[in-house]
């Protein structure tokens, strides 16, 4: 019985499924327990798909559909860019191309107190994290990590921001490096700023350096690890 | 008795299928179906923030919008929204978004027959590439009765006389919307739907090996 159960998610992991795929049946499993992550819902006794990708397993039991689109869902504890759009007494209210602002208490920063409220004009771009994303609520925002510093977190000044697809800024945060990352980390000097909601943000000593970063990442998206590299060389090349 | 098509079809061939999405820059979802010359764009806007008439305490709502190619929208457009917009309602997870909005605009490039069965597969394709999470997938067919009796798939607009309209799913083959245009008899309405549902499941396998493979990604400068 374990072994049919077995085989029979084995058969979907790591390919693409579509919405009403029913990846596992909950009446042949016994006592396991499994953990659902985005993309997947229980009906009855069915798990199935909510949105088209590519169906992950990790062990020992979490399953999860990797898709990539434009609109940003909030989840508790991602890092994220954001625009200023508004400023209340308590909350800025802040756009992370979710499907509603978000607000983020003027005493979410570090060392944060009503005598010290820091300003943001309306446009600024910042990094801040998520704390909470229920439904039906707007989300929450913060400029500290966990422990209350202020970490990576807070106004990003000059640079570029550019959006891409919710897929690849998660490519571009994973680990080991994203292979564009490294091969343009070897020639030039930058700084870049990912957010798990489809924006990324450059910044260089000149504008030169910063477009043809903010370029080749953009052109990266439906290329492999090796076509990643050989487009950043003769981008490089190209510009000498 | 075989009735000879001008293009030369047997009747229960479907024109060429085309479909391809991620097409539009400022869509969060697009996708564009043709089948044979009739097209179809659709655009899919959302989840955003409801506005005071549409938005929904409990569930997401979903606005549609039918752009014909030309002309004013009449009575044929309103209806067509008002049946998009319920064969959407149905396929969607709506208790995920409250308080939102999705929109989705279908633009008409040409229409050469089989118009609202188009519209309905790219809306769907539309959705899927959105990410707006759905129960499942719906395609679309057409059939139509000649003056002999004889049924016949995907008509064209020459041959478009009594029409029916068939969405149905591919997991329960269920249907979820049926429109019919003219007079036939009941056996020729059920032969028509036991036609549809078969043509559907081929619809349904095109849908589901293409709707993995995106055409390009570009990014949203909308929201």
């Amino acid at each position: 019985m374990e072994t049919k159960s077995t085989s029979s998610f084995t058969n979907l992991v790591d390919q693409s499924v579509c919405p009403g795929d029913v990846v596992l049946d909950l009446s042949k499993m016994i006592n396991q327990t499994i953990k659902l992550g985005g993309g997947l819902r229980q009906d009855c006794d069915a798990i199935s798909v909510m949105k088209a990708g590519r169906l992950r397993f990790s062990k020992p039991h979490k399953y999860w559909v990797e898709n990539s689109q434009k609109r940003y869902v909030p989840y508790a504890e991602d890092s994220v860019l954001g625009i200023v759009v508004d400023s209340r007494s308590d909350n800025f209210l802040v756009d992370i191309k979710g499907p509603t602002l978000a607000f983020l208490p003027v005493l979410a920063f570090e060392g944060g107190t009503r005598r010290n409220i820091p300003r943001f004009e309306i446009g600024t771009l910042i990094y801040v994290r998520v704390i909470k994303a229920n439904p039906g609520m707007n989300p929450e925002l913060s400029c500290t990590d966990a422990s209350g510093k202020a970490a990576e977190f807070g106004a990003l000044k000059d640079g570029y921001m550019f959006e891409c697809t919710t897929g690849q800024s998660r490519m571009l945060l994973s680990s080991p490096t994203c292979p564009v990352l490294d091969a343009l980390g070897k020639k030039l000097s930058f700084e870049i700023a990912v957010g798990l909601n489809g924006r990324v943000w450059v910044d260089a000593a000149s504008p030169h350096t910063t477009i043809v970063v903010a370029n080749a990442i953009m052109n990266s998206e439906t290329l492999s690890g090796a076509q990643q590299r050989i487009m950043v060389e003769k981008l490089l090349q190209r510009i000498q | 008795m075989e009735t000879d098509r001008p293009d030369g079809r047997t009747p229960n061939q479907l024109r060429p299928l085309a479909y391809s999405c991620s097409i539009l820059h400022r869509a969060h979802g697009s996708a564009s179906w043709a089948q044979g010359e009739t097209k179809v764009l659709a655009a899919v806007y959302g989840p955003k923030a409801g506005t005071k008439k549409n938005e929904n305490p409990e569930k997401a709502s979903i606005e549609v919008i039918w752009k014909p190619k030309t002309g004013q929208i009449g009575k044929m457009e309103k209806e067509y929204e008002m049946i998009l917009k319920r064969t959407l309602e149905s396929i969607c997870i709506r208790t995920i978004y409250p308080n939102t909005t999705t929109s989705v605009i279908v633009q008409v490039v040409h229409d050469d027959g089989a118009l609202l069965p188009c519209a309905i597969n790219a809306a769907c394709a539309a959705l899927v590439d959105a990410g707006i999470p759905l129960k499942h997938l719906a395609v679309a067919i057409c059939c139509s009765v000649t003056d002999s009796g004889c049924i016949i798939l995907d008509p064209t607009k020459d041959e478009e006389e009594r029409s029916l309209q068939v969405g149905s799913e591919p997991m329960e083959n269920g249907i979820m919307t049926s429109v019919t245009q003219g007079a036939m008899s009941v056996n020729d309405y059920l032969h028509c739907l036991e036609r549809g549902r078969a043509a559907c499941a081929s619809l349904s396998e095109f849908v589901r090996k293409n709707i993995g493979t995106k055409s390009t990604s570009e990014p949203s400068k909308a929201g």
